[in-house]
């Protein structure tokens, strides 16, 4: 296909982009649009023809909305794929109605038809597949670490710098920082995952024991993260959280909501430890052991280090 | 004071959706639904904004020909009033076509200081409406909000980004999509649920925006909807011991090759 794009505020997810851009382009050129001077060169050694370099008056990426989809529509574009970072689901969703284009939210699966693209999309909290087909322009976006990224290309892309003016609209009052523990649980070939089952904070030092004799990250379903807090937001598991891709996945008291499950769909093996045998999480499961977690947990650690 | 305005979608409950595991076609019939649970928090921050500023505090829904039952839900939670369109043109529209629809809307509403709208639908989950929601009503757009207050008649939001917690402020009228955690639901009581059915109910029709079933057809064509197979071995392993139980999960990760 000719005339893909990609729009991406991330360098690491800008290239795992170009991986299915450049697929779908089969030769053609594939033209980038990023946030800053060091995204844009790596963007454009990675395979990009052309990359717009997007300077950021306020630092906000939002306020690029107007640039990118004027960009888009001076140059034309068949199909449009963005990352679908917290920003950037909001970016391309903007951008999509700036061009008046359909767009599919995190797709698991993209490729070419007859004149456009078919894409494939969980829907209901992961319990179905919808396969949708678009003709003409269309806009896409994808989760970081679908695909890898792309080996260095034979020759760098042209660069193109563009001012983009602060939306007055909108002031930055602060920007905190939250302080990553640099995990990137997407990876993690080992996931051990709590849930609403573990009854008090300093019962997670527990499962950090089994963490530590299985070779495993701790993760957890939303509510520990987000209304507990007793992990990062980082570590949460879910259709809006981190989606493991795991060797092993153990889950400890999760309930197994169709959201949350959503997330561990791409883990080879999944194990699921709960009280309730009814519970959903065991549908989702490749072996299910009912039972008290407390008690389960420190056999299997101790099995584990046997 | 400050008028606000909550969407919201009348979805199927995902409990309710089975599907059939050798054809993997989904069994829908008797399903019940309910209001979009990221929509409930929406609602919830609205409800609570209300109650410290005061003003006015209405619900927009545009949904299939059965969203008159959600009246009385939506009614119950805190708002003073609801406009409503059912047509049978919902049941296929996607993000574009309901946001084209809620801005015609929201332009017969009074005028809006604040839309609300969850993180996105229990059933599609698109996250897009808001966004081009403020693009057809020409207003900045804040999303991915996790705590929101209004404070000398300016929107202050702080957006949960992953790597940083970015708080902005918006002086006019904004559209603004919010986390669930942003405000937990709460759950009305007999005397919320009996008010609820003297509030204002305004039916609207696509007629009534110059609108007709053409200008909400999706993008997309739909060529499937499937069961997503989960193809697992679903063992369950009941020993009479946590022991025992663990013994035999080993030894069946050890047949498997896992470990």
């Amino acid at each position: 296909m000719s005339n893909i794009w990609i729009v991406c505020e991330q360098a690491d997810v800008a290239a795992q982009l170009l991986t299915p851009a450049l697929e779908l382009a089969a030769g053609k050129p594939v033209y980038a649009i990023t946030v800053g001077a060091e995204n844009a060169s790596k963007v454009a050694a990675l395979g990009a023809s052309k990359v717009w370099q997007l300077n950021l008056q306020d630092g906000r990426p939002e306020s690029a909305v107007k640039v990118i989809a004027d960009t888009i529509k001076e140059q034309g574009a068949s199909v449009v794929l963005f990352g679908a970072t917290p920003r950037g689901r909001g970016i391309a969703a903007t951008v999509a109605a700036l061009l008046d284009a359909g767009m599919a939210s995190e797709v698991s699966a993209i490729k070419a038809a007859a004149d456009g693209v078919e894409a494939q999309r969980y829907i209901i909290g992961g319990v179905a597949v919808s396969t949708l087909a678009f003709s003409g322009l269309s806009c896409v976006t994808v989760t970081p670490n679908t695909f890898a990224a792309p080996e260095a290309a034979a020759s760098a892309g042209e660069i193109v710098a563009v001012d983009v003016p602060a939306d007055s609209r909108v002031t930055v009052v602060e920007t905190a920082p939250v302080v990553s523990e640099g995990v990137d649980l997407a990876a993690a070939p080992r996931v051990v995952c709590v849930g609403r089952g573990v009854e008090k904070q300093e019962d997670l030092a527990m499962v950090q024991e089994l963490c530590a004799a299985f070779g495993a990250e701790i993760a957890c379903s939303r509510g520990i993260a987000e209304d507990l807090k007793w992990l990062p937001l980082e570590r949460y598991i879910g259709i809006s959280g981190v989606k493991v891709k795991a060797d092993v996945h153990i889950s400890l008291g999760v309930s197994g909501q169709v959201q949350h499950v959503a997330g561990i769909r791409d883990a080879k093996t999944i194990i699921a430890v709960d009280t309730n045998e009814n519970a959903p999480i065991f549908a989702a499961a490749d072996y299910g052991i009912v039972g008290n977690l407390y008690d389960v947990v420190p056999a299997l650690t101790k099995a584990l280090k046997g | 004071m400050p008028n606000i305005i909550v969407c919201y979608k009348w979805v199927m409950d995902d409990q309710d959706i089975k599907v059939n595991p050798s054809t993997l076609e989904l069994t829908t019939a008797g399903a019940k639904y309910k209001i979009s649970e990221y929509d409930k928090n929406a609602l919830e921050i609205g409800v609570q904004l209300k109650e410290a500023h005061g003003g006015s505090l209405q619900v927009l829904s545009f949904g299939g020909t059965n969203l008159k039952n959600s009246l009385k839900d939506i009614l119950s939670r805190g708002a003073d009033a609801a406009f409503w369109l059912a047509d049978a043109a919902a049941d296929n529209a996607d993000a574009a076509a309901t946001a084209k629809v809620l801005a015609a809307a929201v332009k017969k509403m009074d005028p809006a200081d604040l839309i609300l709208c969850g993180d996105g639908s229990a059933d599609l989950y698109s996250q897009q409406v808001a966004q081009r929601l403020a693009v057809l009503l020409d207003l900045p757009v804040i999303d991915n909000v996790e705590s929101l207050r209004f404070e000398n008649g300016a929107w202050i939001a702080s957006r949960q980004l992953r790597d940083c917690v970015e708080t902005v402020s918006v002086a006019g009228p904004a559209v603004i999509s919010v986390l669930p955690g942003i405000a937990k639901a709460r759950i009305p009581g007999m005397k919320q649920i009996l008010a609820a059915g003297k509030k204002p109910q305004n039916a609207l029709s696509l007629a009534d925006l110059g609108m007709s079933a053409d200008d909400v057809q999706p993008a997309a064509k739909t060529l499937s909807v499937k069961g997503a197979s989960q193809q697992r071995k679903n063992v369950i392993i009941k020993e009479n011991s946590a022991e025992a139980s663990v013994a035999a999960l080993m030894a069946s990760l050890k047949a498997d090759g896992v470990l």
